[in-house]
């Protein structure tokens, strides 16, 4: 592999490392935020042990989204120096707008929703969740305007070599971004959706303690899950009208296609391979489609069965199908990930900036430690991380040390 | 005006998350047994995750405003900053994980990556402000290191002196002497703003274009980003008074 090659290696370790938790973040928060309002509102003591068992759960995987998530905003400036040279003055704009309003917001009052527990009002503790919620949505918006500015560029100028932002309502609205905006966070809800009902079968399987709360969860679950991959194939639809012709053809695997999508780049950029991997390509988008209709299959009949309270209650083959069913849309988005970022392939920024020029001065020694680090440590801790979401999962809501007690009740003996 | 955020918000890290990286070096010292450094821990778990965020938004910022100065800085000092990068992993996940399962081993443990990662972070740290200030490369370097992890750490144990009890926090005063917690946790603050300061006149700080449009929204949100620190911060104003979630 050559240095360009371990560089988008260690950017696709990161990110899809990072997507992986923070598509459960987004869509787990929001059902969190949904199940406390019922607890708050109806003063319901068994959704508040929901919000309780649901909350450390989303707390454990928050954890790896937000470290995987501090090494994401520092890639493009370590590997990335020419993209951010090139084109930093447009795109970075929606990146620190991403660092500001929403990845700041969201961890400050996160940290205050976990150690406010039992502290703080409970209306004041409700909307807490909701704003780290909201700005869980607005971390996926902005990253989404600077993804879709490298897969669509709009907006920009080039001034002596270098992009200048012309038009930060353009760059905003872009189809690109805003459509691939609704595919991503309908498809964390899937996500969100099916691990609650996942876990929720697990427990009405074995018959544990605590039946009401995972009967509810179970049908919050699929009841989200079900029009939220309708919702996601649709955005994702409509997302193939916003889609480079070179990744069209690609996906078409057309000889006729391909080649004239190389013939207009050649045209546009002169002598070169302007084609992407169209056997990743293809893969990838066939893997997705395919997860895709397993899953409208297996949600549309179990929402059909959750009509039935003895079927929710003791059908255990559909409940260890659901929990087997817990993965999949976590492999779709992955998939559907690599889809749009092959696709992009040979560029960062589309018919303007090559993957070979975005490279930062790396030597190719350093860049074998960093990968081979990063690889290391993510891959010990995804994997001690879904082996403690696992056990906590299967502990149940009876051990769940997330607001138990007040922490640090408070004492007449202020600190500054 | 660019310059202005940049600082901000890069300042703002040193003095709040160099308090949790000070704690965390020195929680071996401040914390004996299992149950004390839980609750050496408790003084800083409510403000991390608001603490470190603000490195978070400063790249946010070079991002926004500084693109090329980014590249360069990060690029630049590429294997320093991975080192910076993975300790912080190490500590953020040694303090999410380590009460998370009951017993003495798995605690023990991510114990220990909280300190190496507090150590990790100092030292990286150290490096890249000795490199940025001094120039200093190769194994000189670790000379101004040391000199950044002890400002780090003396910064922390004050702050810890201020969270803390009794025991603990009588530990925690024993840099801070007869000049008071309070005092001294306003040195180290002024020290480390100091050296911040020193480091940022030696950058090219040469703002990119994109500040027409995005000053204004950073000046428009940094009054809410500090409402909302501010209301962690009155929110866990006592001292400690037992473990955390942590």
């Amino acid at each position: 592999m050559d240095t360009v090659d371990l560089a988008r290696l260690q950017f696709a370790i990161t990110a899809g490392a990072h997507f992986l938790f923070v598509a459960l973040t987004l869509g787990l928060a929001t059902l969190l935020a949904v199940v406390q309002t019922r607890a708050t509102f109806g003063d319901s003591p068994v959704h508040l042990r929901m919000t309780r068992f649901w909350g450390q759960l989303y707390i454990i995987n928050y954890a790896m989204g937000i470290v995987t998530g501090l090494v994401m905003e520092f890639q493009l400036g370590l590997s990335w120096s020419g993209l951010t040279e090139y084109a930093g003055d447009v795109f970075g704009s929606a990146l620190a707008i991403e660092t500001l309003v929403a990845f700041f917001v969201e961890a400050t009052f996160l940290g205050l929703w976990i150690f406010g527990w039992n502290k703080l009002n409970r209306w004041a503790h409700l909307a807490l969740i909701w704003v780290v919620t909201l700005t869980a949505y607005a971390s996926a918006f902005w990253i989404m305007v600077a993804n879709g500015f490298l897969q669509n560029p709009v907006g920009h100028v080039l001034e002596g070599g270098r992009m200048r932002l012309a038009d930060f309502g353009a760059m905003v609205a872009n189809p690109a971004a805003q459509v691939a905006f609704w595919h991503v966070v309908s498809a964390g809800m899937v996500v969100g959706g099916f691990f609650m009902a996942g876990v929720s079968a697990y427990h009405l399987r074995r018959r544990t303690a605590e039946q009401d709360v995972f009967r509810k969860s179970l049908r919050i679950g699929m009841g989200v899950a079900l029009p939220a991959v309708f919702l996601t194939a649709t955005f994702g639809g409509i997302g193939f009208e916003t889609m480079q012709p070179a990744k069209l053809a690609a996906w078409s695997g057309d000889a006729e296609r391909l080649a004239a999508a190389q013939a207009e780049m050649v045209a546009a950029h002169g002598p070169g391979d302007y084609l992407p991997p169209v056997g990743w390509v293809q893969a990838s988008g066939t893997t997705m489609m395919l997860l895709f209709a397993l899953m409208m299959f297996f949600a549309g009949l179990s929402c059909l069965l959750m009509l039935f309270r003895p079927v929710v209650r003791g059908f255990r083959l559909w409940h260890w199908l659901m929990t087997l069913m817990i993965p999949v849309p976590f492999l779709a988005m992955l998939a559907g990930w690599a889809f749009r970022e092959f696709g992009r392939q040979p560029w960062t920024v589309y018919g303007l900036l090559k993957t070979s020029q975005a490279m930062s001065p790396v030597s190719a020694g350093q860049m074998r430690f960093s990968v081979v680090a990063f690889l290391t440590v993510f891959a010990v801790l995804i994997a001690v991380n879904y082996w403690l979401l696992a056990r906590h999962a299967r502990r149940g809501p009876a051990a769940v040390t997330l607001g138990d007690r007040p922490i640090e009740a408070p004492v007449p003996a202020p600190t500054f | 005006m660019e310059i202005f955020i940049l600082a901000f918000f890069a300042l703002g890290y040193l003095v709040l998350a160099g308090a949790d990286i000070g704690v965390g070096m020195a929680l071996p010292y401040l914390g004996r047994s299992a149950a004390e450094r839980r609750e050496v821990i408790a003084a800083i778990a409510p403000f991390f995750l608001g603490n470190e965020v603000w490195l978070v938004a400063t790249a946010g910022v070079l991002a926004g405003l500084f693109p090329e100065l980014e590249g360069e800085l990060l690029s630049g000092n590429y294997t320093v900053v991975v080192v910076l990068l993975l300790a912080w992993v190490v500590r953020d996940m040694g303090l999410w994980l380590r009460g998370r399962v009951p017993g003495a081993r798995w605690q023990a443990f991510w114990d220990g990556a909280i300190v190496a990662g507090s150590w990790g972070l100092a030292l990286s740290w150290g490096l890249l402000l000795g490199h940025v200030l001094l120039g200093i490369t190769g194994p000189f370097a670790v000379l101004p290191a040391l000199v950044v992890a002890a400002l780090f750490g003396t910064h922390g144990m004050t702050f810890a002196s201020l969270r803390l009890r009794g025991e603990l926090r009588a530990r925690a005063a024993v840099l801070s002497g007869g000049a008071g917690e309070a005092r001294t946790y306003a040195l180290t603050s002024a020290a480390l703003v100091t050296v911040g300061v020193l480091a940022g006149l030696r950058l090219p700080l040469e703002p990119g274009s994109a500040g027409v449009v995005l000053v204004p929204v950073v000046l428009t949100l940094m009054p809410l980003l500090v409402a909302a620190q501010a209301w962690v911060w009155w929110t866990f104003r006592h001292r400690v008074t037992g473990p955390s979630y942590l």
